[in-house]
């Protein structure tokens, strides 16, 4: 299964950089979207994958650390989502003041000659 | 000794202290700044007299202070008879030109700013003859430099004034520069910086691999400052300072500080063929260019700034030529330049004071109105041309005697005194000159004002020099004989070379030298006077001005090609950066990996599974058509994006991590929402039929590229996720949170406990991001200013109203409330329900999937469904939630919960915990955590409301103010805070 | 754990946050100055803080003033914070600046935009938790406390100009953070541990065929850094940020370049130290030819800039450069030499940054432009007539004039001022490095130091001779006097550096010391055992 995800992975990162490099802002975000995306499997990807080992401790005691998926990679999966869904809002606005002053959508906010 | 040590310290500190108190008198104030000035520079005059005793016989006096001793650098001030020479003149010329400034300011010139830099230059001089220590050496050698800038350009309105400082400054200080390096290089020789033992290395020195370098670093410094050839450029155009400054700096002091230098580290550097051809050579080539250029300047002070190029020359060249003789020739005509050449400056001062005009071919016959300035002139001029009975003809004499002596024996050796007496011709010539055309002929005619004497104390400056000129002229041996031969001990050890200070040796050839040269420089003189009178600047090198060219070349260099560089080297553009970004961090990951290749993977652990890669084959096909369609359609795009995400979601759980799944879902669902409420400002975008220009073909290129780098970067990153992946697992920390969650974090899901207790600090962190965010977001777009073509409403909604308004039986907007009543109630009654499930969310958070930050930002989706069912205006209305507010108690919230530990003197963010049973949810775990979760739950809704608020805001504010742009438009601060 | 001293270390996160809280609680921009009031106390308290906590660091025979286990969690399973010499000295400098910035900012700049205080105050949270933390994972969450309070700040006012910087500044660090997820979350995957100290132990075992991955993974996360500080080719986005910044906010942001080094100078020493086994040194030639590149494009650039705020950021990259070239030598003289030069150019950077706003105010824009050709043509003397009678210079521009010829001194290198000291001990470090000869680095290292100075020195003139002598006539700016303060006041930071240069070099050795000899570091977080054999010498 590895595979997959690596492919997977590869692809979300791959479209994200594409359109990252994109002239137009909307273009941008999405790609940022996309790459936090690739991002954030590859941090889980990082505890090595486990399928049916949620770390939620199935008796309240000491939990036997063979039967769960690594969960500091997902903690870290969780803070990342919550910051990158912040940024992602920032950078929105500021693509739609930048908009909004300067009359383009372009990511230099003006068009470019030739 | 310790006495005077002291006060060697206070020599050093008084200028500058003076410099200080000066710079506070008020800008009328000249007569008490030169009280000032003057006591000061004659106070250290005394000072450094007293201080003669120390020194004579190679006697040394010290006063060390360590500064940072642990990088070699310590504040040593060392006099010896060499330095105390040199403070002697400094101090002692001081005062002179002080006692001159006095004078030669106007009444109305804010002299505070002057005296105070002049006082500070004096310091700084006497902090270069004094440093015991290279290094404090070169920090007063570029203060010097910065303060002769600040003097030069004092009357900074004169274009001419701000030229030449910027030059002088600019030629100097690379000089400076470069010096420095030079003391670095011969500190790494030596292992020390400390005068004293550099001095005594030697020989070490001359045998190191880098004397050369060395040398000549160290000689571009002394060179630069010294203005000799090829750096002489910036002297004449530093005569642009007021006169006391160009008698001071320019010919006494300052200019000195090279020459001074070569004698002061002869005994470390000198001694070798380099310094021979390199130090000879400068100084013969500038001797005889400053006397040729000299001789055709109309400007006074032109004149005498390329003498003073001239006489520095020839000192150069007798440091140059490596004997004992030669540097005591040298020391010698340093005294004499200085006494001869200040006072002619001051002279062509008074000229130009009286006169209100500097240039010799308007000048004429001035004997007859000022007598004694004439003669002053006159007999200073006479010891710049080397005429007997006058301290210029010994020194000049003991010049020849040196040039008649075999060095190398190269032929330029044994040409050496016919170039010389030639070169010497032209120095008469131009000191005859100075002489004849301006003091004598006929009554002068159109000048601006009528000459006359100056007052007394102003003449007598330059009186007291020439005195000095005539005195050590005749009886050199009793007045300058045991200086010098204590300045020289200390330079050349206790066994000084035979030297006679007498004004008659004889018929010797270096006297028939002197009389060809005098004789001859007269004669030259008659043969060009005609010309003089008409030429402007030498001929040949008359087109070559220093000035123009040194500007260009800066300008071309420092700006131009700058410029260019940096358009090459840089971009302003966003998509090369992150191209460059790109690239860098495809090499930092590939590299080690190709170099250090991987070891066999560990077959795969897990089987493979059809749902999981059908799902997989769905979320690739949308992230490339995302990729294809995010130009041109976006809102097609974004939803393909939304597909993505939740493939996305989907495999988190199949990857075992329901919490991100959770999260991952209601996280995407408010992303879309806010972007798709971005869409609306955005610019329509029709995809336009590909023409087939050459731009057209560029940016096909462009893609191609890009393209190559997208698919690199895909490639890397999932070629790394596999090696790991396939790697066995290292037994890092991840397993100890599965033992602890329960026992010492008294929650079942690990994640949860990891994020509010083992590492709360991140979650911290976090939500204070999320925050940040939302007050920016906030601050934007309160002055948020819609592009004009986006601000009208959406075609959509225009034909509705259109409709509307074209059937009488409805009223404009009725479609829409039709469209949306059913959906709105619906929605309406979910918001209850969705509060709840983000409470419970909230509450089971510790043990199953969910948490604060889940809980927050489900709730605010139930606010978001609100808004879809009714609008912004409406929800505005009845919005009961402050978000700012919100967000800041829900910070202090969790602050609290964690400080709460200090109370039982634990870290911050120690939690504790209890459980309780609850009737429908069951046992509730009541952790200090849920408090912090609390928190986490509040500054999330407030968050989110926030940004929701301001951008969905916007619609709202467009149609209130269609269009105008200035008019004040409602901010949403009303509604939030 | 029990006296209250002990949470010092926690103070300087938690005061700014807790301050932050309680201005949106009031009401954000409700009661401006309200917030102004706790914003200045708070930053003079964390100045307070970071003078004791730099005491107790340098007391401690360890150089470590205290490892704070947040959550009483044992490292390397919980977030630790570390105060060491090299923590203390940054959270100095950073108050201090905060301190002039904030009082600068009390004159007007508050007031051009909304919630100034708190976004101020979450940058100070981000700055010292960057300072202190001791985990891979947390630095990542306060470089964005940081960056997200940056883009606050840097668009603060906002305008045009502003936000078309602002949004080139924004994407490259989102990027940015990406690599730094990818980087951090590649060690974790092979060494398994997010403690920094923890992972020092580790990479020395950390097996032949993982090696590859986990300089992989260290190398994205410097990429990361290097963005930060600003290293060519990545800090084009550098120049017009903080050209555009608002004046206090590019003041403080002069710091911001210095985290990215900083982490490079804490991390890389201990990572990739003597005692990281086969991975030794890993980068190192990269780091010096980067910072070497670094500075001549900021040479350069500041050469070519017109206006002053583009040559105060050029500087920016120069000052950065020095840095990162400086660390890439890896010798511990050269490094504390290093220390020194951030101390002196960060607080000579941002008074310029103060100064320019307070100059530029008098003078109509695009006065610049005339600059070169002025010096090109050279001003028509002969229709000139030459008065030779100089003008009185009203008391605030010949104090502008004054502080401005400091500052160029500092930002060249020249006397009297802690540029030079700096600058000597830079090189005097470097050329003594290896006994014997000097070897190339070291030459280049000398030659592009000293070819920056003089471009510094060339531009700056050209800057200050257009502005305070060219136009006489200029009408003089009004200045308030808590503006002409922090300016005043930071430059006095430098001469005391300058004066003071033997105790700070000596703490500055110190310093470099215990991060090329990182063991103290790794038994202060992990406890006695935790050093492993091959690494104590």
């Amino acid at each position: 299964m590895e595979a997959v995800l690596a492919l997977g992975i590869g692809v979300l990162a791959g479209s994200g950089v594409w359109l990252i490099l994109r002239p137009r802002t909307f273009q941008v975000i999405v790609g940022l979207s996309l790459l936090s995306y690739a991002v954030n499997l590859f941090i889980v990807a990082m505890g090595r994958i486990r399928t049916d080992a949620a770390p939620i401790l199935v008796s309240r005691a000491a939990g036997d650390p063979a039967q769960y998926a690594d969960p500091v990679p997902q903690a870290l999966v969780l803070t990342a989502i919550v910051i990158s869904f912040a940024t992602t809002a920032l950078f929105l606005v500021v693509l739609l003041v930048s908009r909004g002053l300067t009359g383009t959508d372009h990511v230099d906010g003006r068009e470019p000659e030739s | 000794m310790a006495t005077s040590a002291g006060l060697l310290a206070f020599l050093i500190l008084l200028p500058f202290v003076g410099s200080v108190a000066a710079a506070f008198f008020p800008a009328n104030a000249r007569n008490a700044e030169a009280y000032l000035a003057g006591g000061i520079a004659l106070v250290a005059l005394a000072v450094t007299v007293s201080m003669y005793d120390g020194v004579v016989g190679g006697g040394v006096i010290r006063y060390d202070l360590a500064w940072a001793p642990d990088i070699g650098l310590n504040f040593q001030i060392r006099m010896d008879g060499f330095a105390w020479l040199f403070s002697a003149m400094l101090t002692g010329i001081g005062f002179l030109v002080v006692l001159y400034a006095r004078y030669y300011m106007s009444p109305n010139d804010p002299v505070p700013r002057f005296f105070s830099f002049l006082l500070a230059f004096m310091g700084a001089m006497l902090g270069i003859v004094l440093s015991g220590n290279l290094i404090q050496l070169v920090f007063f050698w570029e203060l010097t430099s910065l303060f002769s800038f600040l003097l030069i350009g004092y009357w900074s309105h004169n274009a001419q004034a701000r030229e030449g400082a910027r030059m002088a400054l600019i030629v100097t200080s690379a000089g400076g520069l470069c010096l420095f390096a030079g003391v670095l290089v011969i500190g790494h020789i030596v292992g020390s910086y400390d005068l004293d033992r550099v001095l005594a290395a030697g020989d070490v020195i001359r045998r190191h691999s880098l004397y050369v370098p060395a040398l000549v670093l160290i000689l571009l410094g002394a060179l630069t400052k010294s203005a000799q050839f090829p750096f002489h450029f910036w002297l004449p155009h530093a005569m642009a300072a007021p006169t006391p400054v160009s008698a001071y700096l320019h010919s006494a002091t300052m200019v000195k500080a090279g020459v001074f230098l070569l004698i002061r580290l002869w005994p470390a550097l000198g001694g070798t063929h380099e310094w021979l051809v390199f130090v000879a050579t400068a100084g013969l080539v500038t001797f005889i260019l400053g006397a040729f250029i000299a001789l055709f300047q109309q400007d006074l002070k032109g004149l005498l700034a390329y003498s003073t190029i001239s006489h520095l020359g020839l000192t150069t060249l007798l440091i140059g030529l490596d004997t004992p003789l030669g540097l005591v020739a040298a020391t010698f005509h340093i005294m004499n330049h200085a006494t001869f050449k200040a006072s002619l400056f001051m002279a062509a001062g008074i000229i130009d004071h009286e006169t209100g005009t500097r240039d010799i071919r308007r000048l004429s016959g001035l004997r007859r109105y000022m007598p004694i300035t004439a003669v002053l002139a006159m007999v200073a001029a006479a010891a710049m041309a080397g005429v007997p009975l006058l301290n210029g003809f010994l020194s000049k004499e003991m010049f020849f005697a040196e040039t008649i002596e075999i060095h190398d024996n190269s032929y330029l050796d044994r040409a050496l005194p016919y170039i010389v007496t030639v070169a010497s011709m032209l120095t008469v010539a131009y000191s005859f000159r100075f002489i004849r055309d301006v003091f004598f002929g006929p009554p002068p005619t159109d000048l601006p004002h009528m000459p006359h004497e100056p007052p007394f104390l102003m003449r007598f400056p330059a009186g007291l020099l020439v005195f000095l000129c005539v005195i050590v002229g005749v009886i050199p041996g009793l007045t300058v004989g045991p200086l010098l031969a204590t300045a020289l001990h200390s330079v050349l050890g206790p066994e000084l070379p035979k030297y006679s200070l007498a004004i008659w040796h004889g018929f010797t050839p270096e006297f028939l030298m002197s009389i060809v040269a005098i004789a001859g420089g007269v004669a030259l003189y008659f043969l060009l006077r005609s010309y003089l009178l008409v030429c402007d600047g030498p001929p040949l090198l008359g087109r070559i001005k220093g000035q123009r060219l040194f500007e260009l070349v800066l300008v071309a260099v420092s700006f131009r090609f700058a410029r260019r560089l940096e358009r090459r080297l840089g971009t302003r553009r966003l998509q090369p950066q992150l191209q460059l970004l790109v690239c860098a961090a495809l090499v930092a990951g590939f590299a080690p990996v190709v170099m250090r290749g991987t070891g066999s993977p560990v077959p795969v652990s897990t089987a493979f599974d059809v749902t999981f890669a059908i799902i997989w084959a769905v979320a690739i096909a949308c992230a490339l058509a995302v990729a294809y369609q995010a130009k041109f359609h976006r809102l097609f795009a974004l939803i393909l994006l939304g597909g993505a995400g939740l493939l996305v979601c989907v495999s988190f759980v199949w990857l075992s991590a329901p919490d991100l799944a959770l999260t991952q879902l209601i996280v995407e669902t408010v992303t879309t929402v806010l972007l798709l409420l971005g869409l609306r400002w955005l610019p329509k975008r029709f995809q336009s039929p590909e023409k087939s220009t050459f731009a057209s073909i560029v940016f096909r290129w462009y893609r191609i590229r890009d393209f190559a780098l997208a698919v690199a970067a895909g490639a890397g990153l999932a070629a790394l996720a596999y090696l790991v992946m396939t790697r066995q697992r290292p037994d890092g920390i991840g397993g100890y949170f599965a033992e602890n969650a329960y026992t010492q974090g008294g929650g079942t899901n690990i994640i949860n406990v990891i994020l509010v207790d083992f590492r709360a600090f991140d979650t911290f962190g976090e939500i204070t991001v999320l925050g940040v965010v939302a007050i920016t977001v906030f601050a934007l777009l309160r002055r948020f200013r819609p592009a004009p073509e986006s601000i009208p409403l959406p075609e959509q909604q225009l034909a509705q109203n259109s409709y509307d308004i074209a059937h009488p039986d409805r009223s404009k907007g009725d479609t829409v409330r039709g469209a949306m009543a059913t959906p709105s109630l619906m929605m309406t009654l979910l918001f209850p329900v969705i509060g709840m499930t983000a409470l419970y969310l909230l509450l089971r958070g510790h043990d199953l999937p969910g948490g604060g930050f889940v809980a927050g930002i489900t709730m605010a989706v139930a606010f978001i469904v609100q808004y879809m069912a009714h609008g912004t205006t409406f929800v505005e209305e009845r919005l009961r939630i402050l978000p700012v507010r919100w967000m800041g108690w829900g910070l202090l919230l969790a602050a609290g919960c964690g400080a709460g530990a200090f109370v039982f003197g634990r870290p911050f963010l120690k939690s504790a915990y209890f459980y309780i049973e609850v009737p429908v949810i069951g046992s509730v775990p009541v952790a200090s955590a849920l408090v912090f979760d609390l928190g986490v739950f509040a500054l999330v809704i407030g968050a989110t409301i926030l940004m929701l608020i301001a951008i969905a805001h916007q619609s709202v504010r467009s149609q209130r103010a269609p269009g105008s742009r200035t008019a004040p438009v409602a901010s949403p601060s009303a509604e939030v805070v | 754990m029990s006296r209250l001293s002990d949470h010092l270390i926690v103070a300087p996160i938690l005061l700014p946050l807790v301050a932050g809280a309680l201005m949106l609680a009031l009401g954000g921009e409700r009661r401006r100055s309200v917030n102004a009031a706790i914003n200045v106390i708070v930053t003079f308290a964390l100045v307070a803080i970071a003078v004791v906590l730099l005491c107790a660091a340098d007391a401690a025979p360890s150089g470590v003033a205290g490892v704070y286990r947040l959550g009483d969690w044992a490292p390397p399973f919980g977030i630790v914070l570390v105060a060491d010499r090299l923590a203390a000295m940054m959270l100095l400098l950073t108050s201090l600046l905060a301190s002039a910035a904030i009082i600068f900012a009390l004159a007007r700049w508050h007031r051009v935009g909304v919630l100034f205080h708190p976004l101020f105050q979450f940058l100070l949270m981000g700055i010292n938790g960057a300072f202190l933390t001791g985990d891979l994972f947390n630095l990542f969450v306060f470089i964005e406390v940081l960056l997200a309070a940056s883009y606050g700040l840097a668009l603060h006012g906002g305008g045009s100009p502003r936000v078309s910087a602002g949004l080139h500044y924004i994407v490259v660090n989102l990027a940015a953070s990406l690599l730094f997820l990818i980087g951090v979350s590649l060690i974790y995957g092979v060494a398994g541990t997010l403690n920094m100290a923890d992972l020092a132990a580790r990479i020395p075992a950390i097996p032949a065929e993982d090696r590859g991955l986990l300089e992989a993974g260290a190398g994205i996360l410097g990429i990361a850094f290097l963005v930060k500080a600003g290293m060519w080719p990545l800090c084009f986005w550098l120049p017009p940020t903080y050209a555009a910044a608002a004046a206090p906010v590019a003041a403080l942001f002069a710091v911001l370049t210095k985290v990215g080094a900083y982490i490079v100078i804490r991390l890389w020493p201990l990572l990739f130290g003597d005692g990281a086994g086969a991975s030794a040194h890993f980068g190192g030639e990269w780091l010096l030819l980067g910072g070497m590149a670094t500075i001549l494009f900021g040479a350069i650039g500041s050469l070519a800039s017109q206006d002053m705020p583009r040559l105060a950021a050029y500087s920016v990259l120069v000052s950065s450069g020095t840095l990162l070239a400086a660390v890439g030598l890896g010798q511990t003289g050269v490094t504390s030499a290093a220390l020194f030069y951030l101390i002196s150019s960060t607080l000579g950077l941002s008074a310029f940054f103060l100064l320019i706003e307070l100059v530029e105010r008098g003078r109509e824009p695009g006065a610049d432009v005339f600059a070169v050709t002025r010096e090109l043509y050279g001003d028509d003397v002969d229709e000139e007539t030459l008065t030779e009678v100089g003008i009185a210079v009203p008391v605030t521009l010949a104090l502008l004039g004054l502080a401005f010829i400091f500052c160029a001194l500092i930002i060249a290198g020249l006397p009297p001022l802690s540029g030079f000291v700096a600058k000597f001990a830079l090189l005097g470090a470097a050329l003594n490095g290896s006994a014997g000869t000097i070897s190339v680095a070291a030459w280049a290292f000398l030659t592009i130091l000293i070819l920056s100075g003089f471009a510094a020195l060339i531009a700056l003139t050209r800057a200050g001779i257009n502005v305070f002598w060219a136009s006489a006539d200029r009408t003089v700016p009004r200045v308030t006097l808590i503006e002409m303060v922090p300016v005043v006041f930071l430059i006095m930071l430098c001469a005391v550096q300058t004066i003071e240069a033997g105790p700070i070099m000596r703490y500055m050795q110190a310093t470099a010391q215990s991060l090329h000899a990182p063991q103290d570091y790794i038994r202060g977080v992990l406890g006695p055992a935790a050093v492993p054999a091959e690494q104590v010498r």
